[in-house]
């Protein structure tokens, strides 16, 4: 079996055969398929690649995309949708838990490489409060998850069009990007120190971020 | 769905798999066959879902092959579900068409 990775890799390579035309309804189906994370990834990128080559026989003999897989290139899509198996839930749990460990790692990281930078210069307040660390970790947390969600939706709703909306879809997403991260920041700042504190040095933040880190490459490549 | 619907599926249903009986097809080659074999207004990209559906149910299973015009390719092969599917689909279908035939035929004369 050739995994989904290969099969990726193999359809970006094959996709540049394809004319502008083509390339575009191709695409565009692509990308539909793919931001429904709860199929099966392996499933999903055997079709893709069954309808890429298809595609390529066909432009051969001087077929369109339309012509061979219709005008309404998402209800198409939806039809194989509608038969796709879904992603089993281990595949879908160490997915997101290789997200959540990723960015856990890379914040301890650079939160280590911060202070101890900062304490050249100057005293660096180590203490933390892990109820108020919690809360903004929740932010955080649903911030990413709502936004995925808004910009998922945000493609979905460019895809299949004559014309791209690419700029008021990036506003849209980078406002959306602002106005969290000023939430979480502000939150952070203003949320008063409350319950237990302990104090979180900047190497025990620099080799807990890096063991983290470690374990989402490591659940990345099993 | 309609009556009309589930008949062309199963009419569907059983053309791929015959196909696929015959020999392992790959998505490309197995349309072809269907349109060579005369279903012409059958729309290249429908037999996808079909092909998905079939899979999904354990009638045919796909393997990815190195094929003779170079990049590997998904070729389906019927199981054994699949062959008494497609025993029960072809019984079935004639004891539909041969009376059906009968009573829709128009002769000539009616054109």
């Amino acid at each position: 079996m050739i995994e989904a990775k290969q099969l990726i890799e193999m359809n970006n390579h094959r996709r540049t055969e394809l004319t502008p035309e083509n390339e575009k309804y191709y695409t565009d189906f692509l990308l539909y398929i793919r931001l429904h994370l709860f199929l099966s990834e392996q499933q999903s990128e055997e079709i893709l690649m069954e309808i890429l080559d298809h595609l390529i026989e066909g432009q051969k003999e001087g077929k369109t995309a339309a012509e061979i897989f219709g005008n309404n290139p998402k209800r198409f899509a939806d039809e194989l949708i509608e038969q796709l198996p879904r992603e089993n839930r281990k595949n879908l749990a160490k997915f997101f838990s290789e997200i959540a460990l990723n960015l856990l790692g890379y914040f301890l990281l650079i939160r280590g490489v911060i202070i101890f930078g900062a304490s050249f210069f100057k005293d660096v307040n180590i203490t933390v409060y892990p109820v108020k660390t919690s809360i903004i970790v929740f932010l955080i947390v649903g911030f990413s998850l709502f936004g995925v969600r808004y910009i998922f939706k945000i493609i979905n709703h460019s895809l299949f069009k004559e014309k791209n909306s690419s700029l008021s879809d990036s506003v849209k997403a980078g406002l959306y990007g602002a106005v969290s991260m000023g939430i979480v920041i502000a939150a952070g700042y203003f949320l008063p120190g409350i319950g237990p504190s302990m104090d979180f040095a900047w190497y025990t933040s620099l080799i807990s971020g890096a063991v983290i880190w470690g374990v989402s490459r490591i659940l990345k490549n099993v | 769905m309609s009556l009309r619907s589930q008949l062309l599926k199963g009419i569907l249903d059983g053309c791929v798999l015959s196909v696929i009986e015959k020999e392992p097809a790959y998505g490309y080659e197995l349309s072809k066959k269907l349109q060579q074999a005369g279903l012409k207004d059958v729309s290249e990209g429908t037999i996808y879902p079909v092909l998905l559906r079939l899979q999904k149910n354990g009638y045919i299973r796909g393997e990815m092959q190195p094929s003779a015009s170079g990049p590997n390719r998904k070729y389906y092969f019927l199981t054994e579900a699949g062959m008494k599917v497609l025993n029960e689909i072809a019984k079935e279908w004639e004891q539909i068409v041969i009376p059906a035939n009968s009573l829709l035929k128009r002769g000539n004369s009616n054109d």
